[in-house]
């Protein structure tokens, strides 16, 4: 049997009383993997890093790295011994070294392992170059980021754990970012677990991805997964990419709504027929066409550069989110009538 | 019989304590490391001459109880509360006074007299009470200048006598109100802006505005300030036994040294000690207030000052210069005088052994004080125990105790110790009258300002500094060496003056701890003096102000917290 680069089995995850995340349970299969966690402020994800780093003792489960115990409740391998980095989001680069030799701290835990990380490569990707010998105080927030992320890249650690590593990152340089990070964890196998609260980070950065709700993890999954197949409704309403509509169940292919009709599609589950259901409604679910006899009300436009969301307003007054290409010939304005295409087919039905 | 075996290590997280026990020791028994054990044992160290003081007040004491009970008791008590009235009377106008100019006027000279009026800290209280009864004795200098600008005279009768409790007053004011002047100037400096542009808006004047917005905010400031003034009020010795005042303070020493009664002698220092808890707490309470107002980069902006003219600026000009002149110049000429026209004392005085021994006391102490105040900062840092906190807070009460106290309770607990704990081995000679004695009782005096000093350049370190560095491998200790050490020298460099400067200056301590014929400056000057010879105490006066100066000076960047 293939053991698992890093096993969190059972572990409660708790720095207070309130902030808690109970009873994880997730595997991390190969080396060079990247997982994302999701959730909203103060739920608990930093916690979980800072367990996984050492920082935090643990009560309950185990955590184990490349076969050996590090967390347990009778064993805690001490933070500075588990060869863990942790790129903290606040500031935590050293206030009396400049930036060079705050990731020099880096680069002498690295030289121990003689792995082949370049740093003139390192500063280059994370456009360190001009502020190397500035010191913390004399940078933006931004760029401590950068350079945090950098000590900690230097480090070549067996397992690295960024939290909201781009969130004061400036727009312009954050896609690049994102895209080169990627690439020099791929490339230098740094198993890596990221938290973030963008999703799009998490989708385009993971290989997984958890998203952490309500004290538990509740769903652990490749990225498209967890976009297309939730597993529960808290999921749906964090990641607040469609709406739940009542349907009923008329065939093993078939939904019927009071305002949009007949909806076909295949079913992620089986339900019976005659059943009343939560039907999940994603903005990519429905086209839009002039011609159609459907006509919904616009309520509101937003434009996402690459294209526009649409709310319709239906009958039965459930707003109802609509995708259309930025190119497409014309606009609708509010209160105008929008035509969706029918009969509508959704290529995977999701039902609670 | 079913016998159950009890899991030891699992049986304290069972039962439920309450939380602070739980804190303070089940937690000790998780984190026992050499940290922590270390941390505990300074505080417990420092903590010595204070629970000694407070358990010897059962003792039996001598019949001298009685007779001072009947006798200089009242007086003492009396003697202290009229010195404390006229100290921070006299300390608060002064203080605030120089602060308001300074804070809130441009005048000629008010940058100079900004840093100019902390010299005053150079000049201790006993120096000045030379300098006083130097000047206005009986054919003394005062004499001396009116006989060469007017001519042989019974000038004697005109001159006025600052001598007995009035003496004492103003030697202990002018050498003190630098507390209430840099904390009052700092509330103010950082405070006024604001307020000044929040009371425009209330459509204040100015003069309202600081009397009913900025005086009230700085009110914590100027309470701290005075607190710290009445600690060394009541913990003064030079001063008050050159003037012959009996204060509880000199009747701790006379209980020692006259009557060898140790009990007495702890039994006023017992009294002393809840007067002085008593203003420990108010200071504490008042500085902890006095937090509400300190600034935060974002919403300080310096103000600007209002430039006077005219008579205004002349009189600002001469409050401030009157102040520097009587705080600084006038104990410094005074004494530098003498120092001219007795040039004798300055040859016979045996400079080198007084200056190495001065210079053995202070490197001494304050590599033990810096040291062990960084181990328990770190100890407390890394364990978070609750004990420790508690430890810790009580530990550094020691500055707030007189000298003269900590040292009579330390030779109480050395003889306890030597004669119920090692009886089969004298330790006395190794802790009493010798340097390791004096640096121990040093340590326990100042260890608060060595302490603080830390724990104020450690509030600075974020935790996750530190939890960085263990992440990229650095252990505990190579943490301490490679990022504490480094971030926090400039702190270091600044306690160890501070240090040095209190050291230098220190009487009643080394008075009562130092080996035989081991002489400071500030002792020599004082047996001088205590033997009548003012112009020979003059010399080692002269030189203490100066070296403790030299250290003020460059420290005043940081005094004046402006920068």
């Amino acid at each position: 049997m293939k053991n698992n680069f890093l096993e969190i089995e059972n572990v409660t995850f708790a720095a207070s009383s309130k902030n808690k995340v109970n009873n994880v349970s997730f595997n991390i299969e190969n080396e060079g993997d990247i997982v994302c966690l999701l959730g909203p402020s103060g739920i608990g994800k930093t916690t979980i890093l800072r367990t996984i780093a050492g920082l935090e003792k643990i009560h309950s489960g185990k955590i184990i790295l490349k076969n050996k115990t590090i967390s347990s409740k009778e064993n805690h391998v001490e933070p500075e011994d588990r060869n863990i980095s942790l790129a903290f989001q606040d500031n935590s680069l050293f206030p009396h070294y400049n930036v060079l030799e705050n990731i020099n701290f880096g680069v002498e835990r690295n030289r121990k392992k003689k792995k082949g990380l370049n740093l003139k490569d390192i500063v280059k990707f994370l456009h360190l170059e001009n502020i190397l010998d500035k010191f913390p105080h004399e940078i933006s927030s931004g760029e401590a980021q950068r350079a945090s992320l950098a000590r900690s890249l230097m480090s070549n650690p067996d397992l690295l754990l960024l939290d909201e590593p781009l969130s004061n990152i400036d727009q312009s340089f954050k896609e690049e970012i994102q895209v080169k990070l990627k690439q020099i964890l791929k490339d230098l196998k740094i198993t890596t677990i990221i938290v973030t609260h963008d999703s799009y980070e998490a989708f385009y950065l993971g290989s997984k991805c958890g998203i952490i709700l309500d004290g538990e993890l509740k769903q652990f999954d490749d990225p498209y997964n967890v976009y297309h197949f939730p597993n529960s409704v808290d999921v749906v309403n964090f990641l607040n990419r469609g709406i739940l509509i009542p349907a009923k169940v008329t065939d093993e292919n078939t939904l019927e709504n009071d305002d949009l009709g007949t909806i076909k599609g295949n079913f992620t589950k089986h339900y019976p027929k005659g059943s009343k259901v939560q039907l999940l409604l994603q903005p990519e679910d429905l086209e839009h066409d002039d011609k159609s006899n459907l006509k919904l009300e616009v309520v509101d436009r937003k434009f996402r550069g690459t294209n526009f969301i649409y709310t319709l307003k239906t009958n039965s007054n459930l707003l109802i989110p609509v995708f259309v290409h930025s190119h497409h010939e014309h606009q609708h304005e509010a209160d105008e009538k929008f035509g969706i295409k029918r009969p509508i087919n959704i290529d995977h039905i999701v039902c609670f | 019989m079913e016998i159950k075996e009890v899991n030891t290590k699992h049986f304290w997280h069972k039962v439920n304590y309450p939380t602070l026990y739980h804190q303070c020791f089940v937690k000790m028994g998780n984190k026992l490391n050499i940290w922590f054990l270390s941390s505990l044992l300074i505080s417990i160290i420092v903590a010595i001459p204070i629970v000694t003081v407070f358990s010897s007040f059962f003792e039996p004491t001598g019949e001298y109880l009685s007779i001072i009970k009947n006798t200089f008791l009242f007086e003492y008590i009396f003697n202290s509360v009229t010195l404390l009235i006229g100290v921070l009377s006299a300390t608060f106008i002064i203080g605030v006074g120089c602060a308001y100019l300074v804070s809130f006027y441009k005048f000629p000279g008010s940058s100079f007299f900004k840093g100019a009026l902390i010299l005053s800290f150079a000049v201790p209280a006993y120096i000045y009470a030379y300098s006083l009864t130097a000047f206005f004795e009986n054919y003394g200098t005062a004499f001396s200048i009116m006989k060469s600008l007017f001519g042989e005279g019974d000038y004697n009768n005109y001159i006025p006598k600052f001598d007995g409790m009035f003496g004492a007053i103003i030697s202990i004011s002018f050498s003190l109100f630098g507390y209430v002047y840099v904390l009052t100037r700092a509330s103010f400096h950082y405070q006024s802006q604001n307020l000044l542009e929040l009371g425009k808006n209330l459509g204040f004047s100015n003069k309202k505005t600081f009397l009913n917005i900025i005086l009230p905010a700085s009110r914590p400031a100027i309470v701290a300030g005075l607190s710290l003034v009445a600690m060394e009020t009541l913990s003064d010795f030079g001063a008050v036994s050159f003037f012959g005042i009996s204060t509880l303070t000199t009747g701790i020493y006379d209980a020692w040294i006259a009557f060898d009664d140790l009990a007495l002698a702890n039994r006023i220092s017992f009294f002393l000690l809840i007067f002085i808890l008593g203003l420990f707490v108010l200071e504490n309470f008042s500085r902890k207030k006095a937090q509400y107002h300190s600034h935060t980069r974002g919403n300080f902006k310096s103000k600007s000052l209002k430039k006077l003219t005219g008579w205004k600026s002349f009189f600002a000009t001469l409050f401030c210069l009157i102040i520097f002149f009587l705080s600084f110049l006038f104990p410094v000429t005074q004494m530098l005088y003498w120092t001219l026209i007795f040039p004798k004392h300055f040859i016979d005085l045996n400079i080198i052994d007084l200056l190495s021994n001065t210079i053995i006391l202070v490197f001494l102490s304050s590599f033990l004080l810096i040291s062990l105040s960084f181990i328990s900062n770190y100890g407390t840092r890394i364990n978070k125990n609750k004990l420790l906190d508690i430890l810790t807070t009580f530990s550094i009460t020691g500055y707030a105790i007189p000298g003269i106290i900590l040292a009579v309770a330390f030779i109480s607990f050395v003889s306890w110790f030597d004669k119920n704990i090692i009886y089969f081995f004298d330790i006395k000679p190794i802790f009493i009258g010798s340097i390791a004695g004096l640096v121990i009782v040093y340590f326990v005096r100042f260890y608060s300002l060595a302490n603080n000093g830390l724990k104020s350049g450690y509030l600075k370190i974020n935790y996750s500094i530190d939890e960085s560095a263990y992440l990229l491998g650095y252990s505990k200790l190579k943490t301490f060496i490679n990022i504490h050490i480094p971030y926090l020298k400039n702190s270091v460099l600044l306690i160890g003056i501070l240090l040095s400067i209190e050291i230098i200056k220190e009487l009643p301590i080394t008075l009562i701890m130092r080996p035989f014929n081991f002489e400071t400056f500030a002792t020599q000057a004082y047996i001088f003096a205590s033997q009548d010879l003012l112009e020979a105490a003059a010399a080692p006066s002269l030189i203490l102000i100066l070296i403790a100066s030299v250290f003020i000076l460059i420290t005043s960047r940081y005094i004046l917290k402006d920068k």
